[in-house]
């Protein structure tokens, strides 16, 4: 099982800054069953076409910096395996995208500045910690409580929720940055919790959100952000 | 086509950090804290902060509670000096090992989400080498966030540097420091996105760049931990200290380069050759597979030397197996799911009825930029560098020697970045002079002639070659023919590299661009790490001859290595603090020079 061998086309969608130029450029590759999406970019680079440009920082599906659209759908290319990807999408050929929710620099680069500047906007940290008595020097977080957001804490900030969700692009901060203020407004420490309420309730919050749940179905790290943000819909914060 | 390169902006700030990851910007948290408005920027090679290799660690962090009533923190003192093979320092041990808990504290009340048991008291796991009571039992020592707790880590100093109001500039790369007279003034950075070179003077400039793994051909290191840091650093014409002291973890997973943890063996385990033998008992009779990391490494790596390795066709990589099939479901859902998972996710194998690839695999740097136990840089042993710091894996401080142990890379990286805050405090104060009138020159010069050369190669190759030249010959097992051979090799491809032509001319995100910058870093780390190992004629912690098999106490300094051209180096020692040894307090024997056995 060890010597299959398949062969792969990506069709990857380029994009050259200076000649402001995109075109679709085909490589064939013969590939074993498990390298991964990371490992044929790098064997392109190494063999058909140092020029291609692409992003990857761990490659242990930890960091989220590999990011792109396979055949539409947003993915880690660090955790598609070739053997998974001609299973799972039911062909050899794949078109390879950058992600749609920032803007591209080169070929599968985009620039995160502005999508993270919507992260930074929800305050990815405890606005003001709860005060803690002399005696009880940690902030201890039962279990059960922190049961309750856990799953939330896994976010990398990939943004394939933002790419695959259908209001990304109308004004609303993303699933990852409103799913990033709910996750601190569960956190029994967060005592700023009025700002948080303001944001998640504004124009860019939460009600422009239509429910799709596309954001909880492409989740690399499996997690359900719609859910969280439907107990924000639900007013669940509300004191 | 030649562009004309040139200083885009300047800009000035009071600290500049280079590289944001845990150590960077706990660096950052720790000025913003006691000082607000401190103007901080913070660069990275990545998309940003959150993409930094400190987000990948599993295991935890030690530290020990001062009210717990079995462990000490003279027991984790003692457990460090040991692991290091005696030749981390002391003075740093203690001061590391004192300020862990407090640290711990620092992070949860900040946001951090340590794993708590259902009585809401701290959990604590075991790991290698962590004991009570002077190797008497294992230690539970470390406390954790589930299998996440770099990332915990990351999201909580990345968050507490937002909130203090850090300006980040992302995806760029640190090409020049800046010094005037004795002092450093800052760095010249070159921003990937833009294709600009910015000057950037600060009262204070911070290292934190992260390891070399990408030296080695299987690494569990990010793709973007090529060095840069020693690099800098010696075209400066500041020493690295330890280069050789490298940590290779004997079961990374072949492809990803995943660590598959030692609680792997622990559970049960088995690591079978070609033959499906299982060798250890010809390495370890009585300890097997429970033996030290580096002996087990080096079992493993003989039988794939001997031939009894299984190569796999797709990455390319030889291998053993590790056993897993054996084991009751129990163990596998339950004990080791995560690990378990990776399996699963990266290629594709299930643990329950496969056997699963592994190999030993790069894993951390010891060595580094010497520091002090503030973080400020050496330029000699006696003297430093005004305004320059170093903090993390990029630093040598050192707390670590020639052998780390698990969960005490996390603990450095936190106390380190606040001790290195704390001192760039008394800093701020000072007039910064403005950057050297030739700011740049250097940067141009280079990224010039990356761009003039002109033969047919392929840079991607080269690299790959110098993976597996540096894996083979200065990897798991040393011999000084096999590092003069890799010597030459190194000069080779350097030399290849030299007159390789770009795949683009363009300055704005040439992946083939920084690749080269990349790949001079990679040689000249791959060419220290050699240099300093074949100096060490002895065996100690990760550096292994096979020529000198044993510890020789005539090497107990630290080895500093100056560049001047490639493959021109000057060796230097730096003396092993010994100050719990010779303070002559309570168990201050144990701090001598003692046997490292398990």
């Amino acid at each position: 099982m060890y010597n299959e061998i398949y062969d792969i086309t990506l069709k990857v969608k380029r994009y050259d800054p200076e000649a402001k130029r995109t075109w679709v450029q085909d490589y064939n590759l013969k590939a074993g069953r498990i390298l991964r999406f990371t490992d044929l970019f790098r064997r392109i680079n190494n063999e058909l076409d140092p020029s291609l440009a692409w992003n990857s920082s761990c490659e242990h599906a930890q960091c989220g910096t590999c990011a792109v659209q396979i055949n539409g759908k947003p993915l880690l290319a660090c955790e598609l395996l070739v053997e998974n990807a001609v299973a799972q999408f039911g062909t050899s050929v794949f078109k390879v995208e950058p992600i749609t929710i920032a803007p591209v620099v080169r070929d599968l680069i985009v620039d995160l500045e502005q999508a993270y500047d919507r992260v930074h906007k929800a305050k990815p940290y405890i606005i003001d910690g709860a005060k803690k008595s002399q005696a009880q020097a940690e902030s201890q977080i039962l279990p059960r409580d922190l049961e309750r957001y856990v799953e939330a804490t896994r976010c990398i900030n990939c943004f394939c929720c933002a790419t695959a969700c259908i209001s990304s692009h109308k004004g609303f901060l993303g699933p990852n940055a409103v799913m990033a203020s709910i996750v601190r407004l569960m956190d029994p420490r967060e005592q700023a919790r009025e700002e948080r309420l303001d944001l998640l309730y504004s124009e860019e919050g939460i009600y422009r959100c239509h429910t799709s749940k596309a954001c909880s179905f492409v989740c690399p790290k499996e997690i359900d952000v719609a859910h969280f943000i439907a107990l924000a819909k639900e007013g669940k914060f509300k004191t | 086509m030649t562009q004309k390169l040139k200083i885009s902006s300047t800009l000035r700030c009071d600290v500049l950090i280079i590289g944001a990851g845990g150590a960077g910007l706990r660096c950052a948290s720790a000025v913003l804290e006691k000082k607000p408005g401190t103007h901080i920027v913070a660069v990275t090679k990545v998309a940003s902060p959150q993409k930094s290799h400190t987000q990948t660690a599993q295991g935890g962090m030690a530290a020990v509670d001062p009210r717990d009533p079995i462990d000490k923190p003279i027991y984790h003192m003692f457990d460090t000096w040991k692991g290091s093979d005696c030749i981390a320092d002391q003075n740093i041990i203690k001061k590391i090992v004192e300020a862990g808990w407090e640290q711990a504290v620092w992070m949860e009340n900040r946001g951090m989400h340590f794993t708590r048991m259902e009585d809401g008291k701290l959990s604590k796991r075991t790991f290698g080498g962590h004991t009570v009571n002077f190797g008497e039992s294992s230690a539970f020592r470390c406390v954790f966030e589930a299998d996440r707790t770099g990332k915990g880590i990351m999201d909580n100093v990345w968050g507490e540097s937002i909130k203090g109001g850090t300006t980040f500039i992302n995806q760029a790369v640190v090409t020049e420091l800046l010094i005037k007279g004795d002092r450093c003034v800052g760095a010249v950075i070159f921003k990937q996105k833009e294709g600009e070179f910015v000057s950037i003077v600060a009262k204070a400039t911070v290292f934190a760049t992260g390891g070399n793994g990408q030296v080695f051909k299987v690494t569990t290191n990010c793709r973007q931990n090529t060095g840069d840091g020693n690099a800098i650093i010696l075209k400066a014409g500041l020493p690295v200290m330890d280069p050789e002291a490298i940590q290779f973890h004997p079961t990374g997973i072949v492809g990803p380069g995943i660590l598959a943890s030692e609680t792997l063996r622990s559970v049960g385990g088995i690591l079978r050759n070609k033959e499906l033998e299982p060798f250890m008992e010809h390495y370890a009779p009585k300890m097997k597979e429970l033996a030290p990391r580096d002996l087990v490494a080096r079992a493993i790596e003989t039988e794939i030397r001997e031939g009894r390795g299984i190569l796999n066709p797709d990455h390319n990589i030889e291998h053993v197996w590790i056993d897993l099939r054996h084991l009751p479901d129990y163990v596998h859902d339950v004990e080791i799911p995560e690990v378990s998972g990776f399996f699963k996710k990266f290629i594709n194998l299930d643990p329950k009825k496969d056997l699963c690839p592994v190999r030993p695999s790069n894993h951390y740097q010891m060595g580094g930029i010497p520091t002090n136990e503030n973080g400020e840089v050496q330029k000699n042993p006696r003297e430093m560098v005004p305004g320059l710091f170093a903090v993390g894996e990029c630093a040598a401080a050192s707390f670590h020697g020639f052998n780390r142990l698990g969960t005490n890379s996390l603990l450095e990286l936190i106390t380190m970045g606040k001790f290195a805050g704390e001192k760039i405090i008394d800093t701020l104060g000072e007039d910064v002079p403005d950057a050297p009138e030739d700011a740049g020159e250097r940067s141009f010069s280079l990224f010039s002639r990356f761009m003039e050369a002109g033969a047919k190669d392929n840079l991607g190759k080269i690299r790959e070659e110098m993976r597996n030249l540096m894996t083979e010959k200065v990897g798991v097992f040393r011999t000084e023919q096999g590092m003069n051979d890799a010597i030459e090799g190194l000069r080779e491809l350097r030399e290849r590299a030299d007159k390789t032509v770009l795949a683009s001319q363009s300055l704005i995100m040439n992946q083939d661009l920084i690749q080269r910058w990349e790949l001079n870093n990679l040689l000249d780390n791959a060419m220290v790490i050699t240099k300093g190992a074949l100096n060490r004629k002895e065996s100690r912690g990760g550096h292994f001859r096979d020529d000198f098999p044993d510890r020789d106490d005539t090497f107990h300094y630290h080895t500093l290595v100056h560049k001047t051209e490639f493959g021109d180096v000057h060796l230097e020692k730096r003396p092993v603090d010994m100050s719990l040894y010779e303070a002559k307090g309570e168990h201050y024997e144990k701090f001598g020079i003692i046997e490292r056995k398990y």
